[in-house]
């Protein structure tokens, strides 16, 4: 797509361009989940959208989360760039072989060393490498696949969802979160551990200024494709309505709007989808990723 | 914040909003330069694909077409046929979802094939070739021998398509925006009817089947045009299959001496208005992918997923809007007979030499007798002209509904023939052709036609 398409800094062009980077052409293995993993199946849906902007609004909801972002990330000069890095990382890390998704995950590991300082909210001192903190991003990120793809997605049996939670400690771990049991201080491997934690975690949460201007950013999205704005607006109502009871709670959203239905999310997402397919590089990308799928059902 | 079904359709974001779906819609506007249709396109293309992404469940179906994809497809095709020109990122967009739609591999289409026709392809035909050779509307052929050794093609419907598609199309409040986006002159209520109607016809391969019937019947006989009889008891609602035809395809046509690509000319616009004026129907598809071509004038029509039927209440105002304009040189009766039509406003502020210089141009191949030609700058400028809302007769005039599809057919018709550079006696032929004329052959191609017509008025008295 061109400049006159997408001006300025397109959010989906970047997010195409960087799935279109991330998903390898030869690689050397099969990375920390493969094509046979249930986290694969469900990042090959539609819903891959929905899940990230939900898991941003609940992320957004922990303080020392939030002060670390705010204080020192290019999130509020250029959110667009913040938004692609992020997904290059999350794209590499899924698909990458395992040398590309340590390398990627060393270099956050680099940056998380000179995130720290404290919150001016809660005036807590906070460091982004603390594993409390790398748990509560990683957290929320599962649990946001794992409600994406409930509401609006592929329908995930019992067990796969808690082996998707099982998948995806690895991820955490590759940042920095110990690789120990859940009840010693690792990442929560089932359904009913990610449960846990959120129950646990829940008192340490609170929405500020910075919080309610993240979300309103979020949802608002002045930074996407213009063309693209229609789309956003399903995007966020979908995601808003798919946060959990209490978080929706915590930043105000009515508790009466009427949810969007399932159909007419993935209606609006594959409108989205095909303007994506149009970015080069991502039919191909998309093509390499369907064909080990394949080969690995086989 | 809701979704789009719970939000009114319009405001200043909906209008700017989706414009990339406006100009992926217009992505199909490949029309003027010659683009494989929409559905069936991609052709060429599809068949590089690498088999192991072929659609092998319903569910892939639904995947690669559902969700919005195949209706995005179709409002891409319609607003082909009313847009001028279009952005090549657009070209992209749209060009790009098509390549997206890998053929069904072997055993899906086999399926299919078995569920309609009651058994596998390979008892129910002699030979069946599991490789398709072409992607058709919403579904591929492929070739085949039947058991009494007829070549055939066999059009086979992707497995699930029609719910995935049903579904998706009752998004009214989405397909609304989308086509805002997509043809912003148009009337969304009339498109969206539109839409749903063609995207209806061309599931129900019955009523395909019925068209082609109906057009192999008529052209049975005639020197040059020919339509593949379908073979009945192989086609159902989800396969159709006719005798499988044999040609040159458009692009090798072009390569071809001018007087070949003349002759072709004069049987695609002898097929055209011969339907027109004597079947009271037209093929609604006029694009390069729909025809084959062998020396001599000889071509094949292909496709009858959208035929358009016309009553005779409905053709007279055409009538006699030539009339008026090109053989009585009366601009007022021409105004008149635009505005019972529906055309034009009547009582409209505009001078009657205004009315008829704007509208001269669709028919300037025809005002007058003599050998023209046809060229790509004029088929563009027709296009240009028919979306000229900058022109103060625009606020007045207006496509009514059942002529929308005659005005796309020119569009198309006028591509073609000026791709090929075709040159003819326009007039001639339509003097031959028109009900109201019914002048001698003007070509030796009208001879040709003398006995097929003898035969055809025998066999409708015997009828």
């Amino acid at each position: 797509m061109t400049a006159g398409v997408f001006p300025g800094t397109g959010l989906f062009q970047r997010a195409a361009a960087a799935f279109a980077a991330c998903v390898p052409d030869d690689p050397a293995d099969d990375g920390f989940f493969g094509p046979g993993s249930v986290t694969w199946r469900v990042n090959a849906d539609l819903t891959s959208p929905v899940a990230g902007l939900r898991s941003l609004l609940l992320q957004a909801l922990h303080p020392l989360a939030m002060a670390g972002v705010d204080q020192h990330s290019q999130w509020r000069d250029d959110p667009g760039g913040r938004f692609a890095s992020t997904a290059a990382y999350v794209l590499t890390t899924t698909y990458g072989d395992r040398a590309a998704a340590r390398a990627a995950a060393d270099r956050v590991r680099r940056i998380h060393e000179r995130v720290r300082g404290v919150d001016p909210v809660t005036g807590k001192p906070y460091a982004a490498g603390d594993p409390a903190l790398l748990i509560w991003v990683h957290a929320a990120l599962v649990d946001s696949g794992l409600a994406a793809a409930a509401r609006y997605g592929v329908a995930l049996t019992p067990a796969e969802q808690d082996q998707y939670v099982a998948e995806m400690t690895v991820a955490a771990e590759l940042v920095g979160v110990p690789a120990a049991r859940f009840a010693d201080g690792g990442a929560p491997a089932s359904v009913a551990e990610l449960d846990a934690y959120f129950d646990a975690v829940r008192p340490s949460l609170a929405t500020s200024k910075s919080t309610e201007d993240t979300a309103a950013y979020l949802i608002a999205m002045p930074d996407v494709e213009p063309e693209l704005a229609d789309v956003w607006e399903v995007l966020a109502a979908a995601a808003e309505a798919s946060l959990p009871g209490w978080a929706r709670a915590m930043y105000g959203f009515e508790s009466g709007s009427v949810p969007p239905e399932r159909v007419a999310v993935r209606q609006v997402l594959g409108v989205l989808d095909a303007v994506y397919l149009g970015e080069p590089g991502v039919l191909e990308a998309r093509q390499r990723l369907t064909l080990r799928m394949r080969a690995a059902a086989r | 914040m809701t979704a789009p079904g719970a939000r009114p359709a319009g405001g200043k974001r909906l209008s700017r909003g989706l414009s990339a779906m406006r100009l992926a819609a217009r992505g199909g506007a490949r029309y003027a330069a010659g683009a494989p249709r929409l559905f069936a396109a991609a052709g060429e293309r599809r068949q590089q694909l690498r088999d192991d992404l072929a659609l092998r469940t319903a569910q892939d179906v639904a995947d690669t077409l559902g969700t919005m994809k195949g209706v995005l497809m179709k409002i891409g095709q319609l607003a082909s046929y009313v847009d001028d020109g279009l952005a090549p990122p657009a070209r992209r967009v749209l060009s790009r979802l098509q390549d997206s739609v890998p053929p069904m591999s072997p055993e899906l289409a086999a399926g299919v094939v078995e569920a309609e026709l009651g058994g596998p392809p390979e008892r129910i035909f002699k030979e069946w070739d599991p490789r398709p050779i072409a992607a058709a509307s919403i579904g591929q052929v492929h070739r085949a021998i039947t058991t009494d050794g007829q070549a055939v093609a066999v059009k086979v419907q992707y497995p699930g398509i029609a719910e995935t598609i049903a579904a998706d199309l009752g998004n009214v409040a989405l397909i609304r925006s989308l086509l805002k986006m997509a043809v912003p002159s148009q009337d969304v209520t009339t498109l969206i009817e539109e839409l749903r109607e063609r995207i209806s016809e061309e599931l129900d391969y019955t009523r395909e089947a019925e068209h082609q019937r109906l057009f192999a019947g008529y052209f049975d006989g005639h020197p040059t045009a020919r339509v593949p009889k379908i073979i009945d008891e192989l086609s159902t609602a989800r396969v159709i299959t006719s005798e499988l035809a044999v040609g040159a395809r458009f692009g090798e046509m072009l390569d071809w001496p001018q007087e070949e690509k003349d002759l072709a000319a004069e049987t695609i616009y002898r097929f055209t208005f011969r339907s027109l004026y004597e079947l009271h129907a037209f093929n609604g598809d006029p694009h390069p992918g729909n025809y084959l071509f062998e020396p001599g004038g000889r071509v094949t029509f292909l496709d009858f997923g959208l035929v358009k039927h016309f009553t005779q209440g409905e053709l007279d105002p055409l009538i006699r809007m030539i009339e008026t304009l090109c053989l009585n040189d009366d601009p007022e009766g021409f105004r008149r007979a635009m505005e019972e039509a529906d055309f034009l406003k009547p009582g409209a502020p505009i001078p009657t030499e205004q009315v008829v210089a704007h509208m001269a141009l669709f028919y300037d191949s025809i005002l007058r007798p003599g050998p023209r030609t046809m060229t790509s700058e004029y088929s563009s400028a027709v296009a240009r002209r028919y979306v000229d809302f900058k022109n103060p007769l625009a606020a007045y005039a207006k496509i009514p509904r059942p002529y929308v599809i005659v005005q796309r057919i020119n569009l198309g018709l006028f591509a073609i023939l000026g791709q090929m550079n075709a040159t003819a006696d326009w007039r001639g032929l339509s003097e031959e052709i028109w009900p109201f004329t019914q002048a001698p052959p003007a070509t030796p191609m009208g001879e040709a036609e003398v006995p097929w017509r003898a035969s055809r008025e025998t066999r409708t008295r015997s009828e």
